[in-house]
This record gives structure tokens, C-alpha cells and sequence, in this order.
């Protein structure tokens, strides 16, 4: 199944919404654009969160879950009339399962111009470890 | 860990469409996803625009995250607006382009942009004639 959603991805879309409680009216979310790579040290995870600010951020894991919430800061004014629109106002969200092969106690983030880098320290047991032949 | 390596693309709002729709189809998404897992998404060098107007300005504001501030270009030509960055991905410099017409005429010269939380915000005063203006009739 997992084969299938990567080349379609679409079959397993829902059409329900399923994040609840960081979603605003609608109850609907965005998944941010998002990129993972690794180190032997570590896991980066850069996401793309377009006019998230930091008091509408919200980072948290737990249960070998990290997950990402991401609220915009701004309001259509008054007087502007919206022409096209390609963007959506729902919130972001992303989870990402890692199953306790991350470090949770020193993860950081930094939220930058709307791209949040996400660094994710290995648990000790992953990293690359030299073993002595006797 | 097939979880936390897999790409997808971002899922939409399905029912906050605006009523102009988007420039893609659902087909359209079905091709680019299916393609999308050979390149990241995050390499792509399309981005999201909106186009506001009040009686004053027309408004652009297009979603930029994570772009170089000084490698922002915003330019004025025939009715077009240009809008040019760059992104560095993973060692690699992405450059993103997009040219939008803008439906009123504008005064060219007092254009102004602010770029704030990834989202770059151009303000483009129309001219005086184009503004909406009462006009009094009498019939005779």
C-alpha cells in the first residue's frame, strides 16, 4: 500500500478533515511543503510555513510523534477586495512519526522569514559507532 | 524509517477555494504528484500569488518562504509585475519566477514591496484615472 501512495498519493487522500484541534473553522489544515535530510548526528527537517509568525507556531513532541502547527498572523483588511487568490488561510500541520529514534529533550527550531528548520538530534543508539576488534 | 523519509505533496483545502479556481486542475495534480517524487517539491519553482485591490492600490502578495531578502526583484513592465527570488535548498540555489498582470494601470514610480514572514507584499497605487470616480449627470 505504501508502494501505491507514492506514486499515487492521491488514492489515499481523504476528503474528510482530519486534524481537529489546531484547524479554525473550517476544521481544515494545510500540510507545509517540507523536506527532510539527515546527518550522522542528526535529522533536519525544513518546512515551508508562508506568514507563520512565532506566537502562531507551535512545535511539540511527544510519543515518538513530532508535530508542527503553524497559524497565520494575517487578516485580509477591510477595504481590500480579493481579486485571484491562490494561497489558502487554513492553518498548517504536519506529523511526523519517528518511533523514538530522536532525541525529543534537544530538539530546536528556528522559524526564519516563514521557513521553519527543525533540527532532530539521533537517539544515541543510531549514531554511527565505532566498535573495537579485540 | 519509511515514515519519515517519504515526500508528499501538500494536501489542499478543498473547500476554500476561491471562486476563480485555481490555475490547476485536479488532473493536473495527479501528473505533477506522480512526477513530484523524482524531484522535491521543495525544489519546485512555483509559488503562490494573490491579487487584492482597494479603490486606491492593487495588492500582490506572493508566498515566499525561506527566500535570500537581497535576491528579491520586483519589477514594473507593460502591465506586468515581475516578481523574482532565489532559495538555497540543500547547497543547491533554486530560482523562482512569476510574472502577473495586474488589471489596472499603476503608478509606476510609487511602487512599494515589504517582505515579512515569507510573504512578499507589493503595493502598486493606480493612477488617478483609474480610480472609481462619481460622475454627475444631469438629464436634460
Amino acid at each position: 500500500m505504501s508502494f501505491i501512495n507514492q506514486i499515487l498519493p492521491k488514492i489515499t487522500r481523504s476528503t474528510v478533515a482530519t486534524e481537529n484541534d489546531a484547524a479554525g473553522a473550517t476544521g481544515f489544515t494545510l500540510k507545509p511543503v517540507y523536506q527532510l535530510s539527515q546527518t550522522p548526528e542528526a535529522w533536519t527537517l525544513v518546512a515551508q510555513l508562508p506568514g507563520v509568525t512565532k506566537e502562531g507556531l507551535e512545535v511539540t513532541a511527544e510519543d515518538g510523534l513530532v508535530t508542527i502547527k503553524g497559524r497565520r498572523a494575517w487578516q485580509q483588511p477591510e477595504g481590500w477586495t480579493s481579486l485571484y487568490r491562490e494561497s489558502y488561510d487554513s492553518p498548517y500541520a504536519l506529523t511526523l512519526q519517528h518511533d523514538n529514534t530522536v532525541d525529543a529533550g534537544q530538539i530546536q527550531a528556528e522559524l526564519k522569514d516563514g521557513l521553519l528548520r527543525v533540527s532532530l538530534p539521533k537517539a544515541a543508539a543510531l549514531k554511527p559507532r565505532k566498535i573495537t576488534v579485540n | 524509517m519509511n515514515r519519515l523519509l517519504q515526500y508528499t505533496y501538500p494536501r489542499r483545502a478543498y473547500f476554500n477555494r476561491s471562486a476563480l479556481g485555481g490555475l490547476e486542475t485536479e488532473l493536473g495534480r495527479l501528473f505533477d504528484s506522480a512526477l513530484a517524487d523524482l524531484a522535491p517539491i521543495a525544489r519546485s519553482p512555483r509559488f503562490a500569488v494573490d491579487l487584492y485591490a482597494d479603490k486606491d492600490n492593487t495588492y500582490v502578495r506572493a508566498e515566499l518562504p525561506g527566500v535570500n531578502r537581497d535576491a528579491i526583484s520586483v519589477e514594473m513592465a507593460d502591465g506586468y509585475l515581475n516578481i523574482g527570488a532565489t532559495r538555497q535548498v540543500q547547497d543547491e540555489s533554486v530560482a523562482l519566477n512569476r510574472s502577473i498582470a495586474i488589471p489596472e494601470s499603476v503608478q509606476a514610480d510609487k511602487v512599494t514591496a515589504a517582505y515579512e514572514n515569507g510573504v512578499l507584499t507589493v503595493t502598486l497605487p493606480k493612477q488617478e484615472q483609474a480610480k472609481p470616480r462619481k460622475i454627475n449627470i444631469t438629464v436634460n
